[in-house]
C-alpha cells in the first residue's frame, strides 16, 4: 500500500527523524489561518507532483488562495486532488537523496543515497549512475554503525547524531513496520538542521497479518483522498479482489493462471487481435472467482468476444464450468465465447460447458484463434 | 538422473495434516514421491496415509534420513517453519507459500545461504521430475519422463509447455517452478547450471516473463557457460508499463524489466526463442531431441 505524503512523514517522525511542521488544507478558507510563506502540496499517491505544478510554494495569503484554488482544479494521472499540505517553507542549503528498500539482485535490504536531492532517481541512475551510491545490509546482521559512518562519508556529511538518527528511523520502518520502500527526496540540510522535506513510503500488503490495526487506520486516512476515476470492471476487481488490468482492445481475457494469462494475451496479440484486459483468477475458490471473472471482463462495454483459458492444475475445472454457467445463467450474455480448457476434471467442465453451446477445446492456440476471428466480425 | 529431486529421494512434508498439505500430500505419495515424515506442531504421534507426523523437525531428522522437505506452511507461521527446516540442516526446501510478507523472504533466503542449504520459491509450484518423484502441485498427467528440461516462474505456464511437449512425444527430466517472485531463493541461472550438469538432460526449456532480471541473468549464463541448447519463450509481451500482470513480481518496471529487453538478450546469448508452446515443440524436433 502506498501511503501519502502526510501518512509518511507521520511515521517518519514517530521513527525520529525530522520534518517540517505542516497542516491539512481541505478547502481555501483554510488558508486563513496559516503562516506564509508556505509550500502547498497536492497530496494524491503519484510522483512527479512538483513537474505537474501540484508542489508550489505561496509567499503570502493571496496568493495562497490563487494556488490553492489552481491546485483543487487540477487532476493528475487520472487523481482528484481535495487535500493540500501547508508546510513551513524551509531555508534548503543542501540536499541529498536517500531511500531504503529490498534489493532483488541479491536479496539484500539496501540504502540508496546521492549527493542529488529532489531528483528523478530512475533518470539519474540512467544519465549518471556514478552519482548514485548503494549499501547493503545483512537482514540478519541488522544495520551497523559503520554501515551509517559508509553512508554519511559517501554524502561528504558528518556522521553526527541526526544523521544517525535518521538512518535508524529509515530501518526501523522498513524492518519493523514492513515498509519495502521508505525514501526522502530530499533531505535537507536547513538552517535548523537535517528535515524530510519530502516522504514515500510503501507498506507490505502480505505483512497486514501483524499490523492490520495500523493498515486499517491508513486506508481509512486515505478514504476520500485518493479519488481516482475507474471503470466498471476495474471498480468490480477491486472489490472481488481478482487481478485485472484494463486494455484498450474488444477480446475480454480470462486465466487461471499469470503465465498462461501473458502467454494467452501475447497469441491473440500476435493473431492481430486486440486483448480488452488481462484478468487472472487466482487462487481462490474456482467457481465463485469464475463468476466474479466474468462479471468484471464482461462489465466492460468494448468486449466483443470472451476468450477463457484455462489449465487445470490446482484448480478444477468443474467448478470454473459451474462459476461460468452460474453466470451464464444469471445474465443474458451475447457475445460469443471460446473456452480452452484442460486438466484437472476437464471432461465433468466440458459438459457443462456444452450446455451453453460452448464447445471448449483443449488446444490454446486454436482458442486463441477462434476468439480473434469472433471479434472480427 | 533428473535435477534437485528423484526416485531416491526422502521428503519431509510440513505442514502434511493441513488441507492443503494431506490432500496434496496423498497425491505426491500416489505419483510415487518418498515421503518418509511429516511435521506439524501439535499433531505429532499421528500419521497422514502412513506417514508418521512429528511435532518438530528435529524429532524427525533424528527418526529419519531426510534429503528434501516441501512447506505448505500458511504465510503468517511460514517464516519460523523455514528456519526449523533449514536450521535442522535439510539441504533442499521447496517453499510453496504464497503472499509471505517480504522481509521474511529476504531473511528466509539470506538464512538458507548461511546455512548452505536451497530455497526453491517461495509461491512455487514446486517440481516434478516426470516418472520418478515430484514435490508439488504439478499435475503429473501433464508430463511425462525423457530428456528435456524445463524452467518456469509461472506454475501454468510449466503445465502449459509439459502438456504441449508430452502430447508431442517428447519426456522431460525434471520441470521446476522458481515462483512469480519478487523474492526467488533459486532463480533460472541456477537451475540453468542444474541442467548443464545433468547426463540425462539434453535441452533445456526457459520459461520467463515480464519484471525483474532473472532472464538477463539467464541469458549471461547461457553465453558464458552451456553447452546445451536453451529453447526460451518470455510471456507477457503486451503487458503495459507498470501493471501488474498476476504475479507479484510480473511489472515492467524500466527498461530491463521488458520482455523486448529479455528477448534480446537471451537472443544474443544464442537460445532458441519461441513465442508458442507449438513452437517449442517443433524447435526441439528439428534439433532432434
Amino acid at each position: 500500500m502506498k501511503l501519502l505524503e502526510f501518512q509518511a512523514k507521520k511515521i517518519l517522525s514517530e521513527n525520529g527523524i525530522p520534518v517540517p511542521a505542516s497542516r491539512f488544507i481541505e478547502s481555501v478558507a483554510d488558508l486563513d489561518s496559516t503562516d506564509f510563506p508556505t509550500v502547498l502540496k497536492a497530496q494524491i499517491p503519484v510522483g512527479g507532483r512538483g513537474k505537474a505544478g501540484v508542489v508550489r510554494v505561496a509567499m503570502d495569503k493571496n496568493e495562497a488562495k490563487k494556488i490553492a484554488a489552481d491546485i483543487f482544479a487540477t487532476k493528475v494521472k487520472g487523481y482528484e486532488i481535495n487535500t493540500l499540505l501547508a508546510e513551513e517553507a524551509m531555508n534548503i542549503r543542501d540536499e541529498f537523496y536517500i531511500c531504503g528498500l529490498n534489493d532483488k539482485e541479491s536479496n539484500r535490504p539496501m540504502f540508496i543515497t546521492s549527493r542529488e536531492g529532489g531528483v528523478d532517481i530512475e533518470l539519474l541512475a540512467k544519465e549518471a549512475p556514478e552519482k548514485i551510491m548503494r549499501k547493503k545490509i545483512d537482514p540478519l546482521v541488522g544495520l551497523m554503525e559503520f554501515d551509517i559512518r559508509d553512508m554519511a562519508t559517501g554524502l561528504g556529511i558528518p556522521c553526527d547524531k541526526a544523521f544517525v538518527s535518521i538512518v535508524r528511523g529509515i530501518w526501523n520502518v522498513m524492518r519493523r513496520q514492513d515498509a519495502t520502500l521508505v525514501e526522502i527526496n530530499p533531505l535537507a540540510i536547513t538552517d535548523t538542521g537535517l528535515v524530510a522535506l519530502d516522504g514515500k513510503i510503501i507498506l507490505d500488503d502480505n505483512a497486514g497479518f501483524r499490523c492490520n490495526d495500523r493498515m486499517t487506520e491508513i486506508r481509512s486516512g486515505q478514504e476520500g483522498r485518493i479519488v481516482k476515476e475507474k471503470s466498471a470492471p476495474e471498480i468490480l476487481a477491486e472489490k472481488y479482489n481478482i487481478s485485472y488490468v484494463l486494455l484498450d482492445g474488444d477480446i475480454g481475457i480470462i486465466a487461471d493462471g499469470a503465465g498462461t494469462g501473458m502467454l494467452t494475451l501475447d497469441l491473440v496479440k500476435d493473431l492481430g487481435g486486440i486483448p480488452a484486459n488481462f484478468c487472472e483468477m487466482g487462487g481462490k475458490a474456482a467457481a465463485e472467482a469464475a463468476e466474479q471473472a466474468m462479471e468484471i471482463v464482461l462489465a466492460n462495454p468494448n468486449v466483443n468476444s470472451l476468450l477463457i483459458s484455462l489449465i487445470g492444475g490446482l484448480t478444477r475445472m468443474d467448478q470454473v464450468a459451474e462459476g461460468i454457467d452460474a453466470y451464464l445463467q444469471k445474465n443474458s450474455c451475447q457475445i460469443p465465447i471460446a473456452v480452452r480448457m484442460c486438466g484437472t476434471k476437464a471432461e465433468e467442465g466440458v459438459r457443462i460447458l456444452a450446455s451453453h453451446g460452448i464447445a471448449a477445446k483443449a488446444d490454446l492456440s486454436e482458442t486463441a484463434k477462434m476468439a480473434v476471428n469472433y471479434g472480427g466480425k | 538422473m533428473a535435477i534437485f529431486i528423484d526416485r531416491d529421494t526422502r521428503i519431509l512434508i510440513q505442514g502434511i495434516t493441513g488441507n492443503v498439505g494431506a490432500f496434496q500430500t496423498r497425491i505426491m505419495k500416489e505419483y510415487g514421491s518418498n515421503i518418509v515424515a511429516g511435521v506439524t506442531p501439535g499433531k505429532g504421534g499421528q500419521n497422514v496415509d502412513g506417514i508418521p507426523v512429528y511435532n518438530l523437525v528435529t524429532e524427525a531428522v533424528r527418526e529419519h534420513a531426510i534429503d528434501a522437505a516441501i512447506s505448505f506452511v500458511p504465510a503468517p507461521f511460514a517464516k519460523n517453519a523455514a528456519y526449523e527446516i533449514l536450521s535442522a540442516g535439510i539441504p533442499f526446501l521447496v517453499l510453496t507459500t504464497e503472499g509471505i510478507p517480504e522481509n521474511d523472504n529476504i531473511d528466509i533466503v539470506r538464512f538458507a545461504e548461511l546455512t548452505g542449504n536451497r530455497v526453491l520459491g517461495p509461491d512455487t509450484p514446486g517440481l516434478i521430475s516426470p516418472g520418478r518423484s515430484k514435490m508439488g502441485v504439478h499435475p503429473q498427467l501433464m508430463f511425462k519422463e525423457g530428456s528435456v528440461g524445463v524452467v518456469s516462474k509461472s506454475g501454468s505456464l510449466s503445465y502449459e509447455v509439459g502438456r504441449v511437449l508430452t502430447n508431442a512425444g517428447i519426456g522431460q527430466s525434471s520441470v521446476v517452478g522458481i515462483g512469480g517472485g519478487p523474492v526467488w531463493g533459486t532463480t533460472h541461472k541456477e537451475v540453468l547450471r542444474e541442467f548443464e550438469n545433468d547426463p540425462e538432460t539434453k535441452a533445456v526449456v526457459l520459461l520467463g516473463e515480464v519484471g525483474g532480471k532473472l532472464e538477463h541473468h539467464a541469458a549471461e549464463f547461457i553465453k558464458s557457460h552451456m553447452t546445451k541448447p536453451v529453447v526460451a519463450m518470455i510471456v507477457g509481451r503486451s503487458a503495459p508499463e507498470g501493471a501488474q500482470m498476476g504475479h507479484a513480481g510480473a511489472i515492467v518496471e524500466g527498461e530491463e524489466g521488458t520482455a523486448t529487453s529479455k528477448l534480446k538478450a537471451l537472443k544474443e546469448a544464442g537460445a532458441h526463442m519461441a513465442t508458442t508452446s507449438h513452437e517449442i515443440v517443433k524447435i526441439l524436433q528439428q534439433m532432434g531431441v
